[in-house]
């Protein structure tokens, strides 16, 4: 019985492994083109200029602060019960954040530039306050999750492995452990997260006001955007670190069951909120079938790519996961499909935020002006996006796979102890 | 109105006031500024300044059309300067909204925030790419801003966001802008508002004078008359 | 507005990177983030200088060459911007009046002009794109496979020369051609002394004097046998230089050798037919005219005919014609007529005409019609839109006529002047045979214009020639107060005035006077019914008549292709032309002007170079062409096979370019052995193109065929050899003016950039592979005369093209008279001339060379003339008072007697003199053709994009960005009737192409098939396509060169030319219809299906 688990165990990481690394293949050739082809292979253009991978660049922004918020308010709120998932909830933030970050600087037409974001910010630009609040957000998360991890970290340098080394050269000597130092931690913790919410609050309100505050596109131009982000981080970050938690949590306990029974009913109400602004937003919108929005949503519902909508965000992301969030509340594993689901069809919220916005033109006629396959206003992504995105995705497994393995973000017991790549 | 134009460079950048008038009624649709701009400035495949729109209207036998060129409208409250984060683009003292291409890390936001889709990215594609040579126009610089800059390896303007200039560089030297000499429909104004005896001032002044998206507050620099 | 921050711009200045200023923001932000957001909102308006560079340059005058576009036929003066011997930027030349108004004065220093740029049309700006095209051919290409079949060999230019000379088995490479001899142009120019060819020349002339007079007489056949076998015996020795024998009418072998061309101007032009008529002694010279308005210029030329003595023929005759048109003068006219003409889009041109038009639109001078089936872009700024049934142009004309006639708003003064001296009398420059008679046989039919004595009148005048030979003026009659006068067109002493409208008996003879018929034209309907057979209302058309009756002579009409070509083309242009006549259009501001340009050719007097007269030995070139132009049918030997005609005879035009290639396919009326094709392209440019594919395809009935072309195009990719050329902005050309410009003009087409092609060796001189270089290796080859060492007469070289090109440079600044020369370049000029030249090389600007070629006195002359472009009249010269300073001046014809007394030699009958309205849509048999019964329901039309020209512009790829694709426009009714939707593909039937395909050969074919486009601005019943779309060859298709494949850019095949829809002459097989009288190709009047296409 267990050896035969044991070989199901290490047929499925062998697959997952092969399946890693055909990503990291697939995406590393996309990425060598991004360097060498510059934007050439996209199908993004100047009329749809934004494309992909600012939706992917959102789409992590946005789990990255839903598991953050979740994380801290279990520092705030004292949620005991949830604490030990607190380092997985940072680092899960901490990573997404990088990937976000990663996917936005391929857009960038001048990577080499980025920088000047911090040396010439234009603070009336939604989008140096967003790049400003990443980077205090990400000193923040990382200093948290370096407080939340130090007990454990303090363990592991004893360690006379890379593990030791890594743990060692984290603490930077600060080794106590001793309890009053912990408390003293906590309540640092606590503080951090305590300043740390309303910053996430407000870039993840941000991100939805990068796209609110333009004027010039009706579509995302509505006070609601802010709000629909947060709500969107929320269960995107939520949904992900349920099915974190659900797959890997090592200790199997009653304690964990309820934990994720809880966290999927927060998912699962935040999810319903969240369908309720939309439905707020497109029926406003639409209600009397006219107007300049309601044209842009008429697309999005029965445009030539309605199964975003339909399929993708409706019936993969949204009914299929709130049945199982619902309906099997004991199975951590269907909970854990169901975050899955929730969090991997987000995608299509964030591409339906970005791209209909922009396949409409600002002036009728434009489209049969002057012909370029950069001037319509259509967008499908190329291959190439999607190879990006892969790599994108591919550098976050590796991430979490060697922070998992070098850090105790899984409490004690190691994740994945059976498969050291040693072995192989 | 080339002499006025020079007129007005005799004066300070600050007290000029560039306009551009488009004579709806004379514009005949022949696009040739719009490939004047392209060749004046170079542009790539997928950047263009100044497309003209087409429209028609009624029903037979009672037909009209209707052409209206859309360079950028030099909006006084732009859209697309506060956007941007690095502080690359911004408004002139004599209203021209320019970008800095070297500042421009093109990210694009500008392009999403312009209401006139006036601005579009350089993707550093050539016209001749898929033939058998390289066409060595293509490879000639583009003077725009007076700087000449050959679109190599990826340089700037390539990776940025681009957009009329109202052709400062020809400006500067006294010419008028591209597309207003070379409109064959003398259908293109350009000068000084500032001038109270140019003739943008007078065109200006009449009472069938538009501007567009006029509701959004965008207090565009270019007028029609229609 | 401006009073913030304008003094942080110091910082900016430092380039790229990082400034100080951003480090310091940086630095200060932690501190200031609340603020600073505060401010966002009001950072809109925040405003900051940005110092503009001062890299550049074009602005100053040694960057540009002067030059003229040919990017379209207008040939507008454009000024070629150049960075390091690159042309990086073309505008206009504020010189040339078709891109200022007014232009600038002449005098002008090129200084002052640098900065000053001249307005041109999109196609202008994309030239650089047709001259640094990466398909353009850069070395000679041979065929390696079969005709059409893209495969390709480059080749020495001069073992190319060699073999197109010589002959020989030249494709034995190709399967099937392995024992193919070809006859070389050596053995082709059977005739190679200039005496025995002028002996024959006469020879067949006084026998060609001899057929006519037995044919006059009626004389039997066999008298005709009988003189061509006197001839024969006369001439033994010579009858094997014959083609043949039995037909010396042909002329000699060497006619078997033909150059064609489509797009030719002065210079080039003087090239070609030096080499053809005078060196080569070919006959067969023909261009592209009917394809393009035929029918314009030679109703222009059958008006323009005067009555003169001809010192060839020792004869007064109906002679000295122009072959030429007229055009409104679009800057002072107050009312104009568009017809079948679009001046925002196409014509000659936009740049010079919109300008005008819409100043007059603006000012409230000007007030426009348009007639034309398709909303243009013209007539979207039209007081009204007509769109008439297409080919009913002429019933329109003919109910305004009727209309001005019936209020009596014709121009006497102007009809009434019968001869020179009554026309001088009023300042009339013109004047008109409308008070003429014309004789009415007894079935009511017009014949002849009486002459004086038929009437009881003094006759003919006796005269004598400048050689002293005596001859006989015949005179015409009219009436003045109903009494019978002699007329003599050009008494400069007598003014006659005639009586308008005569129908009666004069001295027994049945009389009309021409404006009496032309009356009777007009009142053969009414107005309704006119309206009627015009499918326009006839309301509207009152309403045009008292615009015109208002206007006057400042109401006139502007006509172009959309009424020449037609089958009825000649008889639309001469109503148009005749109402123009009663308005009194013609020579007044306002009204009609001719072209004018400054001569190039050295026949003026004051000028230098007559260069045509320049030669070392010509031989004259006669006989009967292939097109069969310029001669009755009746008056030849082919004759005794009688009505019809196997092939139409084209006695009243001339460069019938739609009968070059099928009459080599029929072998009539003899086989052609070589063509040379030099920038045209009638496969793809004519209708019925696709019928011209099987015969360029056949070795047997084409034996060799030869193209001068800048890429392997439609029609040069069916050629043997490909020569590469030189496109506009590298090469020499004297582009001449048109009639849409009253003021007298020449832009000349001078090198702007280095070549592309390769250099070869010509006469022992490097020069450029082009027309020029394949012309002059080719004489050098043959030793012809003419060309060569002492070529332009004895010391005078001519081994390079600049040999010619200088000279006639040097004639145009002498000018048209003595004292019209230009003044010298000053020192200053002649530095900024060689400056702006800096990046030629010798191949091409070789000083030394340019100054030798015109001469020392002239050459500071012609550096000014090409420091400005050319020569242009300065605008306040283009009026003299309220006449056109460069008039007409001559006789004009509203009876063509010449057209009269001339048959349609397919049908024996008699053309009509006066215009009338014929329907079109008519073979060359005569037969109104009905395919409508048949099903084929809609009319098919064409027309041009502003953006493209013809088959030219494929490789223009910002001219593709305005409009990539090409679509088939119907009017949205029709479209809903037959359910179709936009963007649909359907298929185009026609009764010749009842497959709906074009057929490349070799087994390539491709549907006929396009999207669906509808829009309201068009006719219902009529659809219409652009020019310039559908290319199959032009680098839109691979091609094998050496082995290597040239890999096809998609997108210069884009969209559909339907010209394969159009329709074949039923009763020619492999000709589109035509107009018997103009020769104009019928673009306009074919009927096709459209059928949905299920793929
Ligand atoms: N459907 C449709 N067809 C039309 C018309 C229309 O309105 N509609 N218009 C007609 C009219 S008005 C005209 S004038 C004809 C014109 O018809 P053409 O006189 O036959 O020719 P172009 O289209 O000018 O093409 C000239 C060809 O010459 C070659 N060429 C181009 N540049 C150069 C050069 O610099 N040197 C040399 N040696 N060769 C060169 C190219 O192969 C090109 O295809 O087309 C006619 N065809
Ligand atoms: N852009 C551009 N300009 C050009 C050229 C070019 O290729 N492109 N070519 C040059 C040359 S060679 C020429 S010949 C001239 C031609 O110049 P135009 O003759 O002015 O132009 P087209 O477009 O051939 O035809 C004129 C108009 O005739 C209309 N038409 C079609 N059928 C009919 C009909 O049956 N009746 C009437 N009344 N109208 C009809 C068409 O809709 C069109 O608007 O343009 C010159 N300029
Ligand atoms: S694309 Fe360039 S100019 Fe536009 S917002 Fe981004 S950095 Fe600024
Ligand atoms: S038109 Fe667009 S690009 Fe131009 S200033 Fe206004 S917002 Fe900016
Ligand atoms: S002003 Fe200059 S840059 Fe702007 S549209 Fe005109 S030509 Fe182009
Ligand atoms: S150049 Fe002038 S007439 Fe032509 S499209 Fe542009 S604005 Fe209109
Ligand atoms: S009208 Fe013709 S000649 Fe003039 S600029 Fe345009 S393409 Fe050139
Ligand atoms: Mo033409």
């Amino acid at each position: 019985m267990a050896t035969n688990a044991a070989t199901h165990q290490r047929i499925g990481s062998k697959a997952l492994i092969a399946v890693w690394l055909l990503l990291v293949l697939i995406g590393a050739q996309g990425l060598w083109l991004r360097f060498v082809s510059g934007h050439q292979p996209a199908a993004y253009g100047s009329y749809v200029t934004w494309g992909l991978w600012v939706a992917t660049y959102i789409y992590f922004a946005g789990i990255s602060a839903g598991a953050y918020l979740l994380t801290s308010l279990v520092y705030v709120g004292k949620l005991r019960r949830f604490e030990r998932f607190a380092p997985l909830g940072l680092f899960v933030a901490a990573i997404t954040m990088m990937l976000a970050l990663i996917a936005i600087l391929v857009d960038l037409g001048h990577m080499g530039r980025f920088y000047y974001i911090f040396f010439r910010p234009n603070f009336s630009s939604m989008m140096a306050w967003m790049v400003w609040l990443y980077a205090a957000y990400t000193v923040l998360v990382l200093a948290q999750l370096r407080l939340a991890l130090r007990p454990r970290l303090v363990e592991h340098s004893r360690d006379a492995g890379v593990r030791g080394r890594v743990a060692r050269f984290l603490l930077a000597g600060r080794t106590d452990a001793a309890p009053e130092q912990l408390d003293a931690d906590k309540r640092k913790l606590r503080l951090l997260a305590a300043l740390g919410i309303p910053l996430v609050v407000t870039f993840s309100g941000g991100v939805g006001a990068l796209f609110a505050t333009v004027v010039a596109q009706p579509y995302w131009h509505t006070a609601l955007y802010p709000i629909f982000f947060l709500t969107g981080a929320v269960v995107s970050g939520g949904a992900l670190l349920l099915a974190a938690i659900a797959f890997l949590w090592p200790e199997r306990d009653e304690a964990l069951q309820s934990a994720i029974g809880s966290l999927a009913s927060l998912v699962l109400a935040v999810l319903l909120f969240d369908l309720m602004l939309e439905w707020a937003e497109f029926s406003v919108a639409m209600w009397y079938g006219i107007g300049h929005q309601n044209a842009m949503m008429s697309r999005v519902l029965w445009g030539p790519y309605w199964y975003v909508f339909w399929v993708f965000h409706i019936l993969i992301g949204s009914l299929i996961p709130i049945g199982i969030l619902a309906r099997h509340r004991r199975s951590s594993f269907a909970l854990g499909i169901g975050g899955l689901l929730v969090a991997g069809a987000f995608m299509a919220v964030r591409l339906n935020i970005v791209i209909p916005a922009l396949v409409e033109p600002q002036l009728k006629g434009l489209e049969e002006a002057y012909y370029d396959k950069r001037l319509v206003f259509e967008y499908l992504p190329t291959w190439f996006e999607w190879q990006v995105v892969f790599f994108v995705l591919a550098a976050g497994i590796a991430l979490f796979y060697v922070g998992c393995r070098l850090l105790p973000v899984l409490n004690s017991s190691q994740f994945g102890e059976s498969n050291e790549p040693r072995q192989h | 109105m080339q002499h006025e134009l020079k007129r007005a460079l005799q004066k300070p950048v600050a007290e000029r006031k560039w306009v551009m008038v488009i004579d709806l009624r004379k514009c005949v649709g022949c696009h040739a500024c719009t490939i004047g701009c392209v060749a004046e400035n170079k542009l790539p495949p997928g950047v263009v300044y100044r497309p003209v729109i087409e429209e028609e209207f009624g029903t037979y036998p009672n037909v009209g059309r209707r052409f209206t060129p859309r360079p950028c409208m030099q909006c006084q409250n732009p859209p697309c300067v506060p956007v941007c984060p690095v502080n690359a683009t911004w408004k002139r003292p004599d209203g021209v909204i320019i970008i800095d291409y070297d500042k421009c890390i093109g990210c694009r936001y500008c392009i999403t925030a312009c209401p006139y889709n006036a601005r579009t990215f350089d993707f550093g594609e050539f016209f001749s790419d898929g033939t058998p040579s390289r066409a060595p126009y293509e490879e000639a610089p583009t003077f725009e801003y007076g700087k000449s800059r050959y679109r190599r390896n990826e340089q700037s303007p390539v990776g940025n966001a681009r957009k009329c200039h109202f052709c400062l560089h020809r400006v500067e030297v006294g010419q008028l802008p591209m597309c207003a000499t070379t409109c064959i429909g003398r259908a293109t104004y350009f000068g000084d508002a500032n001038d109270p005896d140019s003739l943008v001032s007078e065109l200006i002044a009449n009472p069938n004078v538009m501007r567009l998206k006029e509701e959004l507050g965008t207090d565009p620099r270019v007028y029609y008359l229609t | 507005m401006n009073h913030d921050n304008t003094n942080l711009n110091d910082a900016e200045r430092e380039g790229g990177g990082i400034s100080r200023r951003d480090l310091l923001t940086g630095s200060l932000l932690g501190a200031g983030l609340g603020s600073a957001f505060l401010g966002g909102c009001s950072r809109a308006n925040r405003v900051r200088d940005f110092a503009v560079g001062e890299d550049y340059v074009l602005n100053r005058p040694e960057h540009q060459i002067l030059t003229s576009c040919l990017q379209c036929n207008t040939g507008c003066g454009i000024k070629v911007k150049t960075w390091e011997g690159v042309a990086v930027k073309i505008d206009g030349n504020p010189l040339a009046p078709h891109t200022m108004v007014p232009h600038m004065a002449y005098s002008t220093s090129p200084f002052d002009t640098g900065d000053i740029d001249g307005g041109i049309c999109p196609k202008g700006h994309a030239g650089l794109q047709t001259a640094y095209d990466p398909y353009r051919l850069v070395k000679v290409l041979k065929r390696a496979g079969k005709r059409g079949e893209n495969k390709w060999v480059t080749i020495d230019f001069r073992q190319a020369v060699r073999e197109i000379v010589e002959g020989g088995k030249l494709f034995a490479h190709v399967p099937g051609e392995e024992n193919r001899p070809v006859d070389g142009l050596r053995a082709i120019r059977a005739v190679t002394d200039a005496k025995v060819s002028k002996h024959l020349e006469s020879e067949i002339k006084a026998l060609t004097k001899v057929i006519k007079g037995i044919r006059k007489e009626k004389g039997p056949e066999s008298d005709v046998r009988r003189a061509v076998d006197e001839f024969k015996e006369k001439n033994k020795e010579y009858l094997h230089l014959l083609i043949d024998p039995d037909r010396p009418d042909f002329g000699i072998k060497n006619n078997q050798f033909a150059f064609a061309w489509g797009r030719l101007k002065d210079g080039r032009g003087d090239f070609i037919k030096r080499f053809t008529l005078e060196s080569f002694g070919s006959f067969n010279a023909h261009g592209h005219t009917t394809v393009c308005q035929g029918s314009l210029y030679f109703t222009g030329k059958a008006m323009s005919e005067q009555w003169e003595y001809d010192d060839k023929d020792h004869a007064v005759k109906w002679t000295k014609s122009d072959k030429f048109y007229w055009q409104a003068d679009t800057g002072s006219a107050e009312f104009i007529l568009f017809v079948g003409s679009s001046p925002f889009e196409a014509n000659y041109g936009p740049p010079g005409r919109t300008a005008r038009i819409t100043e007059g639109l603006a000012s409230g001078r000007l007030q426009y019609v348009v007639i034309d089936p398709r909303f243009s872009k013209t007539a979207a700024k039209a007081w009204k839109w007509l769109p008439n049934r297409p080919g009913t142009e002429g019933a329109i004309a003919l109910a305004l006529i009727r209309y001005v006639l019936e209020h009596e708003g014709q121009n006497s003064q102007f009809l009434s002047n019968a001869n020179k001296a009554a026309a001088a009398q009023d300042g009339e420059p013109s004047w008109s045979n409308a008070t003429w008679l014309v004789n009415i046989d007894e079935k009511g039919k017009p014949g002849k214009l009486v002459r004086s004595d038929e009437v009881g009148l003094e006759g003919p005048k006796p005269r004598t020639d400048d050689e002293g030979n005596a001859y006989d003026y015949p005179l015409f009659a009219c009436l003045v107060n109903g009494k019978p006068t002699a007329v003599d067109p050009n008494d400069e002493t007598t003014p006659i005035e005639g009586d308008l409208f005569v129908d009666g008996v004069v001295a027994g003879k049945r009389v009309k006077s021409a404006l009496q018929l032309l009356k009777e034209s007009a009142f053969e309907k009414t107005i309704e019914e006119w309206a009627q057979i015009a499918g326009v209302q006839a309301s509207d058309l009152l309403e045009i008549g008292e615009k015109i009756l208002k206007h006057g002579r400042k109401a006139v009409p502007d006509i172009h292709r959309g009424v020449s070509q037609h089958t009825n083309g000649f008889y639309n242009v001469l109503a148009w032309y005749s109402l123009a006549a009663l308005l009194g259009n013609y020579d007044h501001q306002g009204g009609l002007s001719k072209s004018s340009a400054y001569s190039a050719n050295g026949k003026k007097e004051g000028q230098p170079y007559p260069i045509s007269s320049m030669s070392d030995g010509k031989i004259p070139s006669f006989g009967l062409s292939i097109i069969r132009h310029g001669v009755k049918y009746e008056d030849t030997t082919l004759f005794s096979e009688g009505y019809p005609s196997k092939r139409p005879f084209y006695p009243l035009s001339s460069d019938v370019y739609q009968e070059i290639i099928p009459s080599i396919g029929d072998q009539y009326p003899y086989p052609v052995k070589v063509l040379f094709f030099y920038m045209g392209s009638p496969v793809y440019a004519l209708p019925a193109g696709h019928k011209l594919i099987e015969i360029l395809s056949d070795v047997e009935k084409l034996p060799l065929f030869v193209c001068s072309d800048i890429v392997v195009g439609e029609t040069s990719m069916y050629a043997d050899y490909i020569f590469p050329d030189l496109t506009y902005l590298e090469r020499w050309e004297f582009q001449g003016s048109h009639p849409s410009f009253p003021m007298k003009n020449q832009p000349i087409r001078q090198p702007a950039i280095p070549p592309m092609t390769d250099t070869t060796e010509v006469f022992g001189e490097q020069m450029p592979m082009s027309l020029e270089s394949m012309l002059l290796a080719i004489a050098e080859e043959m030793g012809l005369p003419g060309f060569g060492p002492s070529g332009l007469g004895e010391g005078v070289n001519f081994t390079r093209p600049e040999h010619i090109y200088l000279k006639m440079v040097a004639n145009v600044a002498a000018g048209d008279k003595p004292g019209d020369a230009v003044p010298d370049a000053s020192d200053d000029e002649m530095d900024l001339f060689r400056a702006a030249r800096a990046h030629l090389p010798k191949t091409v600007f070789d000083e030394q060379v340019w100054r030798d070629a015109c001469g020392d006195e002239w050459w500071r002359k012609v550096v000014y003339v090409l420091n400005r472009g050319g020569r242009f009249q300065d605008a306040a010269k283009m009026y003299k008072g309220d006449k056109l300073a460069n008039p007409y001046g001559k006789l004009l014809n509203l009876y063509c007697e010449k057209v009269a007394d001339t048959k349609n030699s397919r049908t024996g009958q008699k053309f009509a003199g006066i215009a009338r309205f014929f329907e079109p849509y008519v073979d060359s048999l005569g037969n109104q053709l009905n395919d409508e019964a048949d099903g084929y329901t809609f009319k098919l039309i064409t027309h041009r994009e502003i953006f493209h020209t013809k088959s030219r512009t494929a490789s223009n790829y910002w001219l593709l960005a305005l409009m990539p694709d090409s679509s088939i426009l119907m009017n949205k009714a029709d479209a809903d009737r037959l359910g179709l939707q936009d963007g649909e593909e359907v298929r185009l039937i026609s009764p010749s192409n009842p497959e709906g395909e074009w057929d490349f050969g070799n087994g390539w074919k491709r549907p006929l098939v396009g999207t669906i486009k509808t829009l309201q601005g068009l006719r219902p019943g009529t659809i219409t396509f652009p020019l310039g779309f559908g290319h199959w060859a032009y680098g839109s298709a691979d091609i094998v060169v050496d082995g290597d494949t040239v890999k096809r850019d998609e997108r210069r095949g884009k969209g559909i030319h339907a010209n394969a829809a159009m329709r074949v002459d039923p009763a020619l097989g492999n000709t589109p219809l035509s107009d018997p009288v103009g020769a104009s190709v019928a673009f306009y009047d074919s009927m096709v299906k459209v059928a949905k296409e299920v793929r």
